[in-house]
């Protein structure tokens, strides 16, 4: 393949009279780890919810492996790999660890009602199958001892790991992770730029992830794109944008009223 | 081209239909005003409102009958019965039911309603009772329309109301707070604002309307435990029709339903509540927040 | 069946029970004195009947999250399918309940596309519409439905076996066809329960979000879940309307479909074995209380009875029985075994994901 694994331009919606994102063009390409940073309220959760469709945008494209995914449904994303990870922790509460994991193999099982109501042949076969699958992401990342816990009852940063875990074991080419940082301490904050870059190694991901710890991102990130007000103000190597007069100007200046973060 | 056939159309009289339309519909929005006060403060759907109204409206009826108190004192005490009846619901149930899911109160106003209807035909029986009207006399006539006093009485109360409570809303010190339970709990609460005592208030003021209404309608048609079976569902479909938050929308949503009601009901009366509840639901998938309510979208 | 059992272990020891129960319960009947086997064989065969809306009703709002006050609509409707079809176009038994159970699921199919749109409450009042014009829409085609008086004297039920044909004449009888319904359809909700697709349904009720990144198709998991809720009701109003012979318009009024929904709030939502433990327990309960010899007014009381159950349930055991029997469980084996801390957190995998 050639080309950017993700290539958006021109990007632009509108809620209501605000302009969330305006015009905006990124990247990402294969094996790379693109942050996507900004002051509070600069769009940067809207541009993951118009890759995941969960919004459409008023103008602009957005294609994945070369194909224009712009009007497609929120549903099926995962399956051309993309997977993602929530600002506040998006999980199926009721459920343990383990079937978090299960979920995330959705669209890997062979579905259908009467198949499952009658355990027709394979369906023991292919829940084995995904189990296995769920059991080794767990060990991976040090959950084994939470499998059969309800994810409510896990603390938030182990919350935080188990979603990781769930977009993981869907063999994204893309992962998308919404404030990895949130909740964690400094310690924890340098162990999970640790764990996203084995985890890109290992499964030979592609990462773009939203934050706005500036640190962690310029440690962690081979690219940096900087959105104020929804423009994009700055782009390039980490060492570059930290310098960068305008980026200064935004994160100095961030305004005291909080735009609400859709 | 000639026609020999009647035309159906002008044949049916319009008037009348229109005018019963109004006067139903007046109804259906009174009742749904309870409905949408209480989800207003306390973000809950009462499926208890008709239910809580035909009780009250049995205690105005012991209350006239048994202890031969005039009609407006009979009137007072059984607002008041009913505001702290409200309060205590809001006090003994709902305080201690987990919100976690929208399922719960559902079912738990459901269980209420079904409490109240059979405690009420324990006590008062299923016998058929005639309530007194507030307004008794001969009908208005306007050319070959006929206006019943009561129907133009629950016509007026029900727009005096929606006055009253627009005006509370807007201009009360309370109402705003209750406004702003509504709109955010937290930052009401940070505000020094009580939720418990708001959600109480809602109650208490959402079943003191349905007295009201109860009130009204009993004389109109006959006061039993059942009297509120039609009336309540139709304004909750107004009620939801309208939006839910919007007391505005109560109104047209109820006076929507009462005239389709009465052209429809004039026509096919067997399929009254099926035509009305497809109609409902084409409204609510068209626009799911209601006629001119807001429709909330979560937040991803 | 043996392979279900088997791969089930100690989560299926009750179904285990349940089922040697069943093969019992006639016999027993017949040894105790002083009762009539036969009606409280037909009790017992309502009551059965009623699980099997339950089952259904409960894959809907308890797995899904995605409310029905309407279910007595899809149970007349596969009543009076059956009805029609045996009656008018004297059809087989076992033809009419197959199509009343697939007429149901085609409508639950169309009323899950509007559903799709609807949240909670609003889906609420649009699904009472439902259970409410149903009869209404029947007493209005009275001339093929037999309006108001409702349809009467309908064939006794039969099953084609190659050669010969199983009549079911008595009340006997007819409990082993109502319990045998009953125990295919409750396997195979709890292999759905159990799978991918009611994983998919547990996820939707979640976090619709998290539901739809993960690649859930909404639109496809919550029409199936209405469908297949709808297709129990239909099959079980197909036994209901052979079980008592005819059936009329008021048999199925909004109070029906909040028994159903009791029964499934007591059973414990999200539980398949919760809604059959709150079916069986409901309908005797009003049995029961019809029985009372110092109540004459019975329905007020059982209406009473009703709210009660809903209201305290949802307050103080918002699992229902199937909660409370899990707890216990656990406590047992936290008890014997000297587990871990956070043990009292694992969740009884069998009872919901199935997975091991």
């Amino acid at each position: 393949m050639t080309g950017p694994l993700l290539e958006i331009t021109d990007l632009t919606i509108r809620f209501g009279g605000l302009v969330a994102v305006d015009g905006l063009d990124l990247r990402v390409n294969a094996g790379e780890i693109v942050g996507l940073i900004g002051p509070n309220g600069a769009g940067k959760t809207t541009v993951f919810n118009c890759i995941s469709r969960f919004y459409q945008p008023d103008r602009g494209t957005i294609r994945f492996k070369g194909r224009d995914i712009t009007s497609s449904r929120s549903h099926e994303i995962i399956r051309f790999g993309i997977a993602r990870t929530f600002q506040n922790v998006e999980l199926c509460r009721s459920m343990t660890a383990l079937e978090n994991l299960l979920v995330g193999q959705h669209v890997a099982m062979r579905g259908g009602v009467i198949r499952d109501g009658l355990r027709l042949p394979g369906v023991g076969a292919d829940e084995a199958r995904a189990t296995q699958r769920a059991d080794e992401m767990l060990e991976l990342l040090g959950l084994t001892r939470d499998r059969d816990r309800v994810v409510s009852t896990l603390p938030f940063g182990l919350q935080k790991l188990v979603e990781l875990g769930r977009a993981l074991v869907s063999d994204p080419a893309l992962l998308l992770l919404d404030e990895p940082t949130a909740g964690a301490d400094k310690q924890e904050i340098q162990g999970l730029a640790d764990l996203i870059r084995r985890m890109r190694d290992r499964f030979d991901l592609s990462v773009l992830v939203v934050e706005h710890d500036m640190s962690f991102v310029m440690g962690l990130c081979d690219r940096l794109s900087v959105l104020d007000f929804g423009r994009r103000i700055a782009e390039g190597a980490p060492a570059d944008v930290r310098n960068d007069p305008a980026v200064i100007e935004a994160y100095l200046g961030e305004p005291e009223v909080e735009v609400t973060e859709v | 081209m000639l026609s020999v056939e009647p035309d159906i159309l002008t044949d049916l009289p319009w008037g009348q239909l229109l005018v019963n339309g109004l006067a139903l519909g007046s109804l259906y929005a009174l009742t749904a005003f309870g409905i949408v006060l209480i989800f207003k403060t306390t973000q809950v759907i009462t499926f208890a409102q008709g239910e809580t109204a035909m009780f009250s409206t049995f205690v105005a009826f012991t209350l006239l009958t048994v202890f031969q108190l005039p009609f407006a004192v009979a009137f007072a005490l059984t607002l008041l019965f009913a505001g702290l009846f409200g309060a205590l619901i809001e006090r003994v149930v709902l305080r201690h039911i987990s919100t976690t899911t929208i399922l719960n109160p559902v079912i738990v106003t459901v269980g209420l309603s079904l409490i109240l209807l059979g405690a009420a035909g324990w006590i008062w029986g299923y016998e058929i009772r005639t309530f007194p009207a507030p307004a008794a006399g001969p009908p208005f006539r306007i050319g070959t329309v006929v206006v019943s006093q009561l129907n133009a009485v629950i016509f007026a109360v029900t727009l005096a109301l929606m006055g009253v409570l627009y005006a509370f809303f807007r201009y009360t010190r309370t109402g705003i707070a209750m406004r702003a339970v509504s709109q955010n709990r937290t930052a009401a609460q940070l505000m020094g604002i009580s939720i418990n005592r708001m959600n109480a208030l809602g109650w208490g003021m959402g079943t003191a309307m349905g007295a009201v209404t109860g009130m009204l309608i009993a004389p109109l048609n006959y006061l039993d435990p059942g009297m509120m079976g039609d009336v309540a569902l139709k304004a909750f479909a107004a009620a939801v029709v309208g939006g839910l938050t919007s007391l505005p929308g109560a109104v047209v949503g109820g006076l929507l339903l009462g005239i389709f009601d009465s052209v429809v009901g004039f026509q096919v009366p067997e399929l009254r509540n099926t035509i009305a509840f497809s109609l409902i639901v084409l409204v609510l998938v068209v626009r799911p927040g209601g006629l001119l309510g807001k429709h909330e979208v979560k937040k991803v | 069946m043996a392979r279900w059992l088997g791969t089930r272990g100690r989560a299926a020891a009750p179904y285990g029970l349940g089922l040697i129960a069943v093969l019992l319960i006639p016999a027993l009947l017949n040894v105790i004195p002083g009762i009539a086997p036969g009606y409280v064989l037909y009790l017992v065969s309502l009551a059965l009947i009623y699980a099997i809306v339950a089952i259904g009703l409960g894959i809907l709002i308890g797995h899904t999250g995605q409310f029905s006050l309407g279910h007595a609509g899809f149970f007349a409707i596969g009543a009076y399918a059956s009805a029609l079809l045996t009656l008018r176009l004297g059809l087989p038994f076992v033809v009419a309940l197959l199509v009343a159970g697939s007429v149901s699921a085609a409508i639950g199919f169309l009323l899950g596309l509007p559903a799709l749109r609807l949240s909670g409450p609003y889906l609420a009042v649009a699904t009472l519409g439902f259970g409410l014009a149903v009869p209404q829409l029947v007493i209005w085609q009275g001339s093929w439905t037999g309006g108001a008086s409702g349809l009467h004297g309908l064939p006794l039920a039969s099953l084609p076996l190659g050669a010969f044909t199983i009549v079911f004449r008595t009340d006997q009888d007819y409990y082993y066809l109502a319990a045998a319904v009953l125990i295919v359809l409750t396997i195979f909700a709890r292999n759905v329960v159990t799978g991918h697709t009611g994983r998919a349904f547990v996820a939707i009720r979640d976090s619709e979000i998290a539901a739809r990144a993960m690649g859930v198709d909404l639109v496809r998991y919550k029409t199936t879940a209405f469908a297949l809720s709808a297709l129990y009701a239909g099959i079980a109003g197909s036994l209901y309307a052979h079980l008592l012979h005819g059936i009329s318009p008021e048999d199925f009024t909004v109070l029906l479909s909040i028994d159903f929904l009791t029964m499934i709030v007591l059973g414990g939502l999200g539980s398949v074995g919760g809604a059959l433990s709150g079916a069986l327990l409901l309908t005797f309960l009003q049995n029961a209380l019809t029985r009372l010899p110092v109540v004459h007014d019975f329905k007020n009381l059982y209406i009473v009875v009703l709210g009660v159950i809903l209201i305290l349930t949802i307050a103080f055991f918002p699992q229902g029985l199937a909660g409370i029997a899990r707890s216990a469980r656990l406590r047992w084996a936290t008890r014997t075994v000297d587990r871990p801390a956070g043990a009292g957190q694992i969740v009884e995998l069998g009872e919901r994901s199935g997975v091991r």
